[in-house]
């Protein structure tokens, strides 16, 4: 025995060091440097599973029926291979969806039923809280054994006479502050515990410490090792060895055997604690990972001594009577007060981690599907988020004050024993809808209600309802007969079931009943819409997003809700700063538009992002009637979207149907060229493929105006015949100017008052603006598309679509307008031609003309051989030569250029020669310097006007007296060869066109008989080689000068192919010349 | 050369989810009957009874797989990172 004051003070020393402990995590994880984020602790967390039942209750177990105890521990080292894929998934699925129990995970694949959630609360409450219980009476129990008190005692309280009502109160009271502190510091429930954490580690360090020193104290202290203990053992009792280390040689032992790994494989996984600390206080998925091996390895340490220490206590007491204590006894009747007090410590801590674990777990449970359920039918107040919280640190005291008075009650009993079993048998009723949740995706919510249901009947029935009756709780002969003497129902051989050991029985039936109908039911009745959403994020949580199509809302709010609404929803039940955080959290990287709202597709995500985070808080089922009742109110509600595509998906990211009218409208675009023909053909596919009324094509004009060039379906005047302007009124002109589809799902929430009116006139339940425009190009139209009849017809992937071939009519507009501009290009290039042509024959025309005006041949004059030839540089030419032969037999002889070589000059050659010809013509003799002053009169004004001047040359020859008299007004000084000199016939005289009045110098000279006289225009010495250089006088004179003696007509042709030759192309300038040569006498 | 391929060929084989199904429910058909019949004999050897020996040992064992799968899995991550 040791002093209870030692005892209570080292309890309580150990209890203010876990506090500590705790409290210093906390800080860390406020501080955001958290310890308990190692896989370790997480390893050591999970051995909440060893309770004080494995402690004390395990040697005792070994003591009396032997390996029975070992299953407990081997299935959940079986199920640790399962983790790196089942666990995972839990924790993955709970991250995301803000778990916050095992009631919540599962009601929340079944469309987050709260009857479901309900449901498994209860069975929580009825089959598993019990079991804290159990922890309370060891507690009480070995604080009993170790001071003989039969509670937490001090000396001082036999002087103030403390009322000692039951074992265990004040341990109850301790635990349930610790837990509460610990376990609920803030109402979000998925929040990891760091504080609890932390003290759940150290327990599970000191607890495994204490037993493997008490085992090797009793194996190496007492005995002489393991081997030592068996082989005593076998000489002292070998039956009663052989009957704890083998399965005995009956069969029912294996079914035992197989039901305990059974029951403790789905323990491990489905007890609300574990839950707790596996799933919601993982902190890293790949702790998983390592946890899978560290637990299973602290398992084995933890059990490693547990038969050592049975088969010692039996060696060593001689008797198996209070061998559920030989942890303790042993140390103490050898004498080791103080390895007593460290199994105390470590069996205390095996208690207190699992109560307090379970306690949490429990009373979130309760809270979140028992109270939060009945909270959230009042209007919501701002003392909510206050109520919520302390409502959860009052349940956490609740429940384990209910363990107390549940143990006080049933006090020391067969009932209390079997509790771990049984509530084992409790918790493996979850794992059909849990299992068929996470990876059958047709399990629905009438089949988990009912299997568990009916699991949860048999359970109680053929399992908790004998152990009543065993405890003496009520006397009854149910046990013996059957209810009503029907034998075929007695609760331990159901249906005549006989011959299975009690917990083998209800495994058998209520499993068979639980996955019979969960199966069956799930197989026949199908799932509504909440259940089919939550399937996907349970069943295909991993499926990796590059796989997974682009996921398109299949939901819409039917009136759309503002951020600040939502805010104020949540604000109210989680409080104003922690509401503001999340939503600012969710809103960083997305786009709101000018309302200050998400866009509508965003909105189901942003009600979905809502529920979640108040699903940390109230869990998930609470959550999700909070928020429908919040839009039910607003009058907004979540509706499916029309389902415009049928739900056949193809490997993409598209429905067939959408598919197919891609293919059709690019067809479309294909087969023809004529914008009007694709148009209509494309507004009539979409008519005929989805539910529209009207739908209108509106492209941009020249003048800015959005003009109507197309529509189909019914007619609706105001929307088929307006055209539009680029303004923001309207939803069209903000399409265009945003470049952003405007959709509208319900045309009872449009604002812009314009439209208003035209919709309302015309019916319009809901209409899309979907700019016509392809990536980086500005738009060039909108298509417009109307429902006269479907609220919410536009969806995500309807949009997108309906986009697409917007961008697919761009492209076709795009293409016919270059085609337009081509052709037109093209045919005013044509025209140009067509012009050119035009005035080239003209001008043939005119050459010909020009040509006929000039003389054809020379005259005959006697005593003088002439030839002549004018050659145009271009179609018509400003050269002209004439010949006035005089009756007389004289001859006049003009030689002229009039500058430049274009129409104009031909006009003014023409001018001159009429002006010339009149004046030869009215008979009046004149010396050339008249005739050449005269002309100047007469066309200053006209050349002045054109800006053209006129160089000419005139002579007047009388071949009788061989004198030749000349005037030159500034044209190329003719040149005469004379016996083979040459010269040049000089005479002063300015060009006309320059001044009005101009006085002519006149020579006269006599010509000889051969004599030769080269009259000739600038073309011919101006001639250009490629050089540049010039044909120039001496060159010509030259050529002249080697043929005085030809005829005319040949120096002519011959001056003319040199010029030609040397010029090497066409002629720049017009060419003509005269030759005269005088006749050689006699 | 021929242990170090086979160690990788280990290594890789522990790394599908497949391979840990079928330990899974190899080791729950070794610890049920009839595997368990094989050992429920009341035999001592090296002084320690034959089924206790035996589940203790089986139990070591599927803690020594676990421990390899665990660190193949973290050398995957590893492997997956240098990528």
């Amino acid at each position: 025995m040791l002093s209870v004051d030692l005892v209570w003070g080292t309890a309580l020393l150990y209890v203010a060091l876990l506090f500590l402990v705790a409290y210093y995590a906390t800080v860390r994880q406020r501080e955001g440097r958290s310890i308990t984020r190692g896989a370790g602790i997480y390893s050591l967390s999970i051995a909440v599973y060893a309770t004080s039942w494995t402690f004390y209750g395990g040697v005792g177990k070994a003591a009396t029926t032997g390996l029975d105890f070992l299953p407990i521990y081997l299935g959940p080292t079986l199920t640790a291979f399962s983790w790196w894929f089942l666990l995972r998934k839990m924790v993955r699925i709970s991250k995301e969806n803000n778990i916050t129990s095992i009631a919540d995970f599962i009601s929340s694949r079944y469309g987050r039923s709260q009857w479901l959630g309900g449901l498994i609360t209860l069975i929580t409450v009825i089959g598993i809280m019990p079991y804290i219980a159990l922890q309370l009476r060891a507690v009480s129990t070995s604080f009993t054994i170790i001071t003989g008190y039969r509670d937490f005692h001090v000396g001082l309280m036999d002087q103030i006479l403390l009322p000692l009502p039951h074992p265990g109160l004040y341990s109850a009271l301790l635990l349930g502050v610790f837990a509460m502190l610990f376990g609920a510091r803030h109402l979000i429930s998925a929040e990891r515990h760091e504080g609890l954490l932390a003290a759940i580690a150290v327990e599970s360090v000191v607890k495994l410490a204490a037993l493997i020193t008490v085992g090797f104290f009793v194996t190496y202290g007492i005995f002489d090792g393991v081997g030592d203990i068996f082989t005593r053992l076998q000489q002292k009792d070998p039956l009663l060895l052989h009957r704890l280390t083998t399965l005995g040689s009956d069969g029912t032992n294996y079914g035992t055997m197989f039901t305990m790994l059974t029951l403790s494989m789905c323990a491990i996984m489905l007890l609300p604690r574990q839950f707790q600390v596996m799933v919601l206080e993982n902190a890293d998925e790949n702790h998983v990972n390592s946890a899978s091996w560290q637990f299973p390895a602290y398992l084995f340490a933890i059990n490693f001594f547990v038969m050592p220490i049975a088969l010692g206590g039996l060696l060593y007491t001689g008797k198996s009577a209070g061998s559920d204590y030989f942890v303790l006894t042993i140390p103490l009747e050898a004498g080791h007060p103080w390895l007593a007090l460290v199994a105390f410590l470590g069996g205390l801590s095996a208690s207190a981690g699992m109560v307090m674990v379970e306690s949490v777990a429990v009373a979130t449970m309760v809270l979140n599907h028992v109270v939060t359920p009945i909270v959230i039918r009042f209007k919501p107040r701002s003392f909510f988020p206050a109520l919520l919280i302390n409502l959860k640190r009052g349940g956490i005291f609740m429940v384990v004050l209910l363990g107390y008075f549940y143990q006080s009650t049933v006090g020391e009993s067969f009932m209390l024993a079997n509790m771990g079993l049984i509530s084992f048998s409790a918790a493996s009723l979850f794992a059909p809808a849990l299992l068929g949740g996470l990876y059958w995706p047709r399990g629905n919510k009438i089949g988990a209600i009912t299997g568990l249901t009916l699991g949860f009947a048999v359970w109680f029935y053929t399992l908790l309802l004998p152990s009543l009756v065993h405890a003496g709780w009520w006397e009854s002969e149910i046990l013996l007969y059957g209810p009503f003497h029907l034998t075929f129902l007695k609760p331990n051989a159901l249906f005549g079931l006989s011959g299975l050991d009690p917990l083998t029985h209800t495994l058998f039936w209520s499993m068979f009943l639980n996955l019979t109908a969960y199966l069956g039911l799930s197989i026949v009745f199908g799932q509504s819409e909440k259940e089919k959403e939550q399937v996907e994020r349970f069943v295909r949580v991993f499926a990796p997003t590059h796989d997974q199509p682009l996921h398109f809302e299949t939901k819409r709010l039917s009136k759309p809700v503002t951020i600040m609404q939502f805010v104020n929803l949540m604000s109210k039940f989680i409080g104003e700063t922690p509401a503001h955080a999340a939503i600012a959290d969710y809103l960083g990287e997305k786009e709101i538009d000018s309302q200050g709202g998400v866009s509508e597709f965003e909105l189901p995500n942003l009600k979905r992002f809502v529920e979640k985070t108040l699903a940390a808080s109230l869990g998930g089922a609470a959550a999700g009637a909070v928020v429908e009742s919040y839009l039910s109110d607003l009058g907004s509600k979540m509706e499916s979207v029309y389902d415009i595509f049928s739900t056949v998906r193809t490997s993409r990211d598209q429905s067939r149907e959408a598919l197919f009218v891609r293919l059709r409208a690019s067809e479309i675009m294909n087969r023809s060229l004529e914008l009007d023909i694709i148009m209509d053909d494309l507004l009539a596919l979409l008519l005929r493929e989805f539910k529209l009324d009207l739908c209108v094509i509106r492209l941009l004009n020249d003048d800015g105006v959005l003009k109507v060039r197309a529509y189909k379906g019914e007619t609706a005047t105001r929307i088929t015949t307006e055209d539009r302007l680029l303004e923001i009124d309207t939803h069209v002109g903000e399409a265009f100017l945003g470049k952003r589809s405007e959709i509208v799902n319900d045309a009872s929430f449009i604002t812009k008052p314009t439209s208003r009116e035209i919709l309302d006139r015309e019916g319009i339940k809901s209409f899309a603006h979907i700019p016509i425009a392809s990536e980086g190009i500005p738009p060039v139209g909108i298509l417009s598309v109307f429902s006269r009849s479907l609220v919410g017809l536009f969806t995500e992937q309807f949009v997108e679509l309906l986009e697409s071939l917007a961008g697919q009519l761009a492209q076709a507009v795009r293409i016919v307008a270059e085609r337009d501009a081509r052709e037109r290009e093209r045919r005013q290039k044509e025209e140009a031609l067509l012009q050119n042509a035009r005035v080239t024959r003209e001008l043939e025309l005119a050459k010909q003309i020009q040509l006929s005006l000039l003389p054809e041949a020379p005259p005959d004059v006697p005593g003088v051989r002439l030839a002549c030839r004018c050659v145009p540089a271009t179609h018509v030419g400003g050269d002209y030569y004439d010949f006035f032969p005089a009756s007389s037999g004289a001859l006049d002889l003009v030689i002229a250029d009039v500058s430049g070589h274009s129409v104009g000059a031909a006009l003014i050659m023409v001018e001159t020669r009429s002006v010339l010809r009149a004046q030869v013509q009215s008979g009046k003799t004149k010396s050339p310097a008249d005739t050449l002053a005269l002309l100047n009169q007469f066309l200053y004004d006209d050349l002045n006007r054109a800006e053209l001047f006129i160089t000419m040359f005139c002579c007047h020859y009388h071949p009788e007296t061989r004198i030749l008299s000349y005037a030159n007004a500034g044209h190329t000084r003719p040149i005469l060869f004379r016996k083979g000199r040459m010269q040049e016939l000089d005479a002063e005289g300015l060009i006309l066109g320059i001044e009005h009045e101009v006085v002519f110098e006149e020579k006269r000279m006599t010509l000889e008989p051969g004599d030769l006289v080269f009259i000739y225009t600038d073309g011919i010495i101006e001639a250009e080689e490629k050089s540049g250089e010039l044909f120039g006088i001496p060159r010509l004179s030259a050529l002249l000068s080697g043929m005085v003696d030809r005829e005319p007509q040949e120096i002519v042709d011959r001056v003319l192919s040199e010029v030609n030759a040397f010029s090497g192309g066409p002629l720049q300038d017009d060419v003509s010349m005269i030759v005269m040569k005088v006749a050689k006498s006699g | 050369m021929i242990r170090r391929q086979l160690r990788e060929h280990i290594k890789r084989q522990l790394r599908l989810k497949d391979t840990w199904v079928i330990l899974f429910v190899l080791g729950f058909i070794m610890m049920n009957y009839p595997f368990l019949s094989i050992f429920n004999k009341p035999v001592l050897v090296l002084d320690i009874p034959l089924l206790y020996l035996y589940l203790t040992l089986g139990w070591v064992i599927s803690i020594t797989i676990a421990y390899l799968f665990a660190r193949s899995i973290a050398h995957r991550s590893d492997d997956e990172d240098r990528h």
